[in-house]
């Protein structure tokens, strides 16, 4: 491997370990405040997409704009999921995750009702990128997703660990009935934790958009690698979604590009089967979630 | 803040309503009947939903636009009647138990007389099924051949083997361009085509740099796959026959990550859109197989399409010219071989239809006379194999540059294509 092919390689590295990172934490927050294993957060990924299909590449809105109203948007959609289907099914784990399998069927169809079944284009906001030395190029789009999730992720940890609603969701998180007792609302928070885990999601489908070609089936890929990052991360913990994200990104990248993509995938559900083995709560463990 | 965004809405209306939306989606796909006495049935059975869609949907328009024609003109006289066509189509969403079940249907159900496949892998699924009813099959892709398959043909389109006459026409007219790097989807519809290109490098004096890149189907990020081929400082990128879902991503890459040099694809579905994701300059000059039918090229003599200009002024009319595919017109081509076989038959039985298609050995393939060939590649001369496009998008827009003839490559250069189809294990003896 060439210094310039090695340097690129680290580059793409980064690129994926971001969104993947946006993705996984969102949906780590659902698991660990709610206890559901939300099956639809491919789709609200992809429902953040479509949104910048809409208003950047429909409507001719500001791409950022556009990125902003995927996050409140999917992030409304999370509090309707809260309200309709995780609320009723609150004390039913397994209802809740069947629940969740129904509305990505819907929010699929209504995709492709919407939009029909083809590929979207969306343009890029801008063509310019970064050139470092060696040719390394990382183009503004790209780059992008990496600010943003640098932003985004180190908000939301300042959001839990320094404000009074991000102590309740941490509360909730680790014992939900002693957080009741000491009078906090177990919907408020479950509200909250949806809002903020759909909307991570949605941002990262709305900032890869121009990226990858929409599909109202293109949240499959993205929740079996979610879900390999949790496990290795540590199912419940946010640290360690994040490291699992950079770990995966990492390992993944470098086996596509040194051997091919099939292979990676064998590596990537390698990593996490060793991880299982060596240490079952994952990286992080049970202790350190929300 | 309690009934934020649902306060109209209560939980059983909202299920109802998500049902409906559901419901909603399972009959939306397209139906096309007319009113008539007599109708002759065919079935379309292809991915009309998912990555593989682009194959499928436009290919159903198309066809939307031909038994429209077919019908006004009073439809086609079959023995002392005339029969209306109608399509009946089903979504295999390019999965063999889909596929099977959708034959199945089609036959028992809805009596057709004829089944169009877009083929690869539904077509395992389905082959039992034509052996058990006799029924007759068409495939996009003659790779689906075997000795056993005596109930499908691939009458239009002849892949992977048409795409040697982009890589020669290259040879020939960019001399300068020595080395390559090919990447595709590690599938059934890449592999024996990265074969084929191969087998064209190497018969173009082409040198390919490293081992073919095969990446998995479920990718979504490119960049890796590029820059592994950029590392390699290739003269040119050949995209082998991935999907549209893959070109654009790897060809916006490859733009993004300084590729100066030639591209070569199968297809380049959609380019306007790539064009604008790149740049005009960037796209200059990619070479792919598929043309637009405005290309005044398709009015030559040889060409056997009916109103190819006609034909896409009518598909950009109804479905928009952005939505134009490599299929937008194989499926009907191939009702007018199949229309032509039937009214020479005097019946629509699919074995008479068969004989009647291949009667003499030669047909009239949509680019020119072609043969009924394939017996050493695919062991059964099932394929209609005559000259394809080759196509280059020039100024921003596809342009036919010379037609050339696929079996004069083979008749040269056949020992290669075996060897490196053999090597992929994608000989018809070597597929499981």
């Amino acid at each position: 491997m060439t210094v310039e092919l090695l340097l690129q390689t680290i580059v793409n590295a980064t690129y994926a370990a971001s969104y993947m990172a946006l993705i996984a934490v969102g949906l780590v927050l659902i698991f660990g405040v709610m206890g559901v294993i939300n099956f639809a957060h491919g789709e609200l990924y992809m429902a953040g997409a479509y949104t910048v299909v809409a208003l950047y590449a429909g409507f001719g809105v500001s791409f950022f704009v556009a990125v902003a109203a995927g996050l409140v948007f999917v992030g409304v959609l999370g509090l309707i999921m809260e309200y309709a289907l995780f609320r009723p099914l609150r004390d039913n784990p397994l209802g809740g995750l069947i629940a969740s399998i129904g509305f990505l069927l819907i929010l699929q169809t209504i995709a492709v009702l919407g939009f029909g079944v083809q590929m979207e284009h969306v343009p890029p906001a801008t063509q310019e990128k970064i050139v470092f030395a060696n040719g390394v190029v990382l183009t503004y789009q790209r780059a992008y997703v990496i600010v943003a999730t640098v932003v985004l992720l180190g908000a939301l940890w300042l959001f839990l660990r320094k404000s009074k609603f991000g102590w309740a969701l941490r509360a909730c998180a680790q014992d939900r009935e002693a957080a009741q007792l000491q009078g906090m609302s177990i919907n408020h928070t479950a509200r909250l934790a949806m809002f903020i885990g759909a909307g991570l999601a949605g941002v990262a489908g709305a900032l890869t958009a121009p990226l990858v070609s929409p599909t109202p089936y293109m949240g499959h890929s993205v929740i079996i690698t979610a879900f390999i990052i949790i496990i290795v991360g540590g199912i419940g913990s946010l640290e360690g979604a994040v490291l699992a994200a950079i770990l995966y990104a990492f390992v993944y990248t470098f086996v596509t590009t040194i051997y091919d993509g099939t292979l990676a995938n064998i590596v990537g559900l390698l990593l996490m089967l060793i991880v299982l083995i060596v240490k079952p709560t994952g990286l992080f463990g049970a202790k350190e979630r929300a | 803040m309690t009934k934020f965004a649902i306060s109209a809405l209560n939980r059983r209306q909202f299920l109802s309503t998500t049902a409906a939306a559901t419901i909603m989606a399972g009959v939306s796909v397209p139906k096309f009947a007319f009113g008539a006495d007599k109708v002759v049935k065919i079935g379309f059975l292809a991915p009309l939903t998912g990555a593989v869609a682009a194959w499928g949907k436009p290919g159903l328009d198309g066809c939307q636009i031909w038994a429209d024609w077919v019908n006004e003109a009073g439809g086609i006289k079959i023995g002392e009647d005339s029969y209306k066509v109608e399509f009946v189509p089903y979504d295999d969403e390019y999965d063999p138990g889909k596929a099977r079940t959708g034959a199945v249907k089609l036959i028992k159900e809805d009596g057709v007389q004829f089944i169009m496949m877009l083929g690869g892998d539904p077509w395992p699924g389905v082959f039992p099924v034509s052996q058990k009813e006799n029924m007759l099959f068409s495939t996009l892709l003659p790779s689906d051949l075997s000795p056993e398959t005596t109930r499908l043909v691939a009458p239009c389109e002849v892949h992977p083997i048409y795409n040697v006459t982009g890589v020669e026409w290259l040879a020939e007219n960019k001399p300068d361009l020595k080395t390559a790097v090919i990447c595709a989807q590690d599938d059934s519809l890449g592999k024996p085509s990265v074969a084929t290109y191969l087998a064209a490098f190497e018969a173009a004096g082409i040198k390919v740099l490293g081992d073919p890149i095969f990446f998995d189907p479920a990718t979504t990020d490119f960049a890796p796959i590029m820059s592994k081929m950029l590392a390699v400082k290739p003269d040119i990128i050949c995209l082998d026959t991935c999907y549209a879902d893959y070109v654009h991503p790897l060809t916006e890459q490859a733009f993004q990550q300084g590729f100066k040099g030639q591209m070569i694809s199968c297809t380049a579905d959609f380019y306007p859109k790539m064009i604008e994701k790149t740049s005009k300059e960037f796209m200059e000059g990619f070479i792919f197989q598929f043309p637009d039918f405005d290309d005044p090229k398709l009015n030559e003599p040889h060409v056997n399409f009916k109103r190819p200009n006609e034909f896409y002024a009518e598909f950009a009319k109804r479905f928009g010219a952005d939505q134009w595919s490599a299929v937008s017109w194989e499926y009907a081509s191939i009702m007018d071989l199949w229309s032509d076989a039937a009214q020479k038959a005097g019946t629509t039985d699919p074995g008479a239809v068969l004989k009647a298609m291949q009667e003499g050995g030669k047909g009239k393939q949509a680019f020119g006379e072609a043969v009924w060939w394939g017996k050493e590649l695919f062991g059964i001369d099932n394929a209609l194999v005559g000259v394809w496009p080759v196509v280059v998008i020039q100024d921003g827009k596809a342009k036919i540059q010379q037609f050339k003839s696929i079996p004069a490559w083979w008749d040269k250069h056949k020992a290669l294509m075996i060897k490196h189809m053999e090597a992929l294990k994608q000989m018809y003896y070597q597929r499981a």
